[in-house]
């Protein structure tokens, strides 16, 4: 089990870099073309985009798994130990169903843009909007991957690559 | 169908809900519960709402800004400020500050600033002899200037949100604000140094010193210039212009400070990933339920109300910072903006206020609510940085509060101070 977890997060965490380091590159090299002979990728600016929706929603179950997404806790702090627990026991069944719902909503999107083309790449537009299930299955899976520690005691997994938790920058 | 929107989106953030999917989930509510509208539809606007090429942006200067604490700039840049006011009464404390809006130059989020020279700032201040809450309270402070000195992540969004404005006329509206922000938070720390006697017992370094740390320090300061005159001289876009400080990080990282390796590059850039996913998620989220507002007539209502009281532009705008100040207390600048911009710009528009003025007092308004309790994303990181409790870091706010404060109002009284630099630019 903790095996399968690390190639979980592993094979994830892979597939979020390999998305922002490809924008960095495909708009990298678009404005060096620019600059250079004066012409530009027709495709880069498509592909930088789909592959910041697809970081997006890979990235969000990593992000969920070391607390790096924004929420208030001040009600959360104020209430019993015992109270805490039984509140983060709903935010995890909230969130799972949630996730569930979004999982299902987001496959049936995909399915009505299966014949749509993107304008540049003519690529069919389910791979892009597969972001969508995809992303919201991996969530659901780090969210039950952390479960236990979290309705237990509030905590959440260390960052695995980084020596701290994201200061969730989300924030502005 | 707004009711309902409004209601669940407070009580499931009351619950502690992550805020992104606080909004998505009661943007189904509304939907579900209060129209005929199918469920696809939200999914439909989260996409329209990430797929942006100005966006692109948010992720690159996210990364520009982690390659660079990753090269260790967060040392030199606070060598480089202490050396000039290192002896001084509160000298450590005004090292906070300048080094703090030296590194608003290459992040655009408050927190990157307050969790990256602002932990560190904090460490050396106490062993300088100050008390470690306002050491935390000054760091809290100084870090507002993070997300209003260019290049900024609430500026890319905002100017997604109203077409009046460019990120480029905001990156450039956003330089006079930040440096007088800066100077509040400065004239703060020497006045509670006077009145407490925080003196130093730095020696101020040799000449030679200082220059070796100079030359040290610019090549991380290039990086402001670069887009800043990149973006003014309309030699690249905003987006160009982030990813060239993405390049540029990276190249002073490996060649000129030489603290990058090549091994720690997957784990920084996942963290700027993560970071950056967990920031459009809450845009795509908030794409929907604005999407919600826009089609139930909330914002043409609200116009018409507003306009009918034939306000002043000056009482409008007070109006809007006694309302932002409020929204402040809970709420974080990133939804504020998405939620509030497309409501108020137009009737600002409408108002004759200038464009580039109004998204500078908004954007300052709503940053300074991460430095306020009960919900102040600021006074967390850094409590959590620095092992105190909030309350005692809030006990340690209050000249920081005026100080900020008396900024805002400036701001908001003198149109020029955010337009002069935009209009001179050629925006």
């Amino acid at each position: 089990m903790r095996r399968l977890e690390r190639i979980l997060v592993g094979l994830n965490a892979a597939v979020v870099i390999a998305c922002l380091a490809g924008m960095v590159a495909v708009v990298g090299a678009n404005v060096a073309l620019r600059f250079t002979t004066n012409h530009s990728l027709p495709w880069s600016d498509e592909v930088a985009r789909y592959l910041m929706i697809w970081m997006t929603f890979l990235g969000a179950g990593l992000a969920l798994r070391i607390g790096g997404h924004v929420a208030i806790t001040n009600l959360h702090d104020v209430l019993s130990t015992r109270a805490q627990r039984l509140l983060r026991a709903g935010i995890v069944a909230g969130l799972l169903f949630f996730f569930g719902y979004m999982v299902m909503v987001g496959w049936d999107y995909m399915q009505r843009a299966q014949y749509q083309m993107t304008p540049a790449l003519r690529l069919s537009f389910r791979y892009v909007y597969a972001a969508m299930p995809v992303g919201f299955t991996l969530l659901i899976l780090h969210l039950l991957l952390i479960a236990k520690p979290f309705v237990l005691a509030g905590q959440y997994r260390t960052a695995e690559g980084a020596d701290e938790n994201l200061p969730g920058a989300a924030n502005g | 169908m707004a009711e309902i929107l409004f209601l669940s989106l407070f009580v499931l953030m009351v619950l502690g809900l992550p805020v992104a999917f606080a909004m998505a989930i009661s943007v189904f509510a509304a939907i579900g519960l209060g129209s005929s509208y199918p469920q696809i539809v939200v999914v439909k606007e989260m996409f329209s709402g990430l797929d942006s090429f100005p966006l692109l942006a948010v992720p690159f200067f996210i990364l520009a800004a982690e390659i660079m604490t990753g090269g260790a700039i967060t040392h030199t840049l606070l060598r480089f400020a202490a050396q000039f006011v290192g002896h001084l009464r509160g000298g450590l404390g005004y090292a906070n500050v300048i080094s703090s809006t030296m590194f608003a130059g290459i992040s655009g989020s408050a927190l990157a600033d307050a969790a990256g020279p602002g932990a560190m700032m904090i460490r050396m201040m106490e062993k300088g002899g100050y008390d470690r809450p306002y050491a935390g309270a000054l760091t809290i402070s100084s870090a507002v200037v993070g997300p209003i000195i260019p290049p900024s992540i609430v500026m890319i969004i905002y100017a997604l949100q109203d077409q009046q404005v460019s990120v480029g006329s905001l990156f450039m509206a956003g330089v006079v604000p930040g440096l007088l922000l800066a100077c509040g938070s400065l004239v703060a720390n020497g006045w509670v140094s006077w009145k407490r006697d925080y003196r130093s017992d730095e020696a101020r370094p040799d000449r030679a010193q200082m220059w070796r740390n100079t030359a040290m320090a610019l090549p991380a300061l290039g990086l402001i210039v670069l887009i800043v005159g990149g973006i003014r001289g309309g030699i690249f876009t905003p987006t160009e212009a982030s990813v060239i400080a993405v390049f540029y990080a990276l190249f002073c990282g490996f060649f000129i400070y030489r603290a990058l390796r090549l091994r720690d590059l997957p784990g920084i850039v996942l963290r700027a990933a993560l970071i950056a996913a967990a920031v459009l998620l809450i845009l795509g989220a908030a794409r929907a339920f604005a999407w919600v507002l826009v089609i139930e007539g909330v914002p043409q209502f609200l116009a018409q109300t507003i306009i009918s009281w034939e306000l002043s532009p000056i009482l409008f705008l007070l109006a809007v910072n006694v309302l932002l100040l409020l929204f402040g207390l809970f709420m974080d600048p990133l939804p504020g903006v998405m939620i509030l911009v497309p409501i108020l710009a137009p009737i600002s528009h409408a108002l004759g206020i200038a464009p580039d003025h109004f998204a500078i007092v908004v954007i300052v308004n709503l940053t300074l609510g991460l430095t306020t309790p009960p919900v102040g994303s600021l006074i967390f990181v850094v409590s959590s940085a620095v092992n105190l409790k909030p309350a005692a870091l809030i006990r340690e706010m209050p000249p920081f509060f005026l100080a900020n404060f008396l900024v805002l109002l400036l701001l908001t009284f003198v149109p020029a101070l955010s337009t002069w630099l935009p209009k001179i630019s050629g925006f």
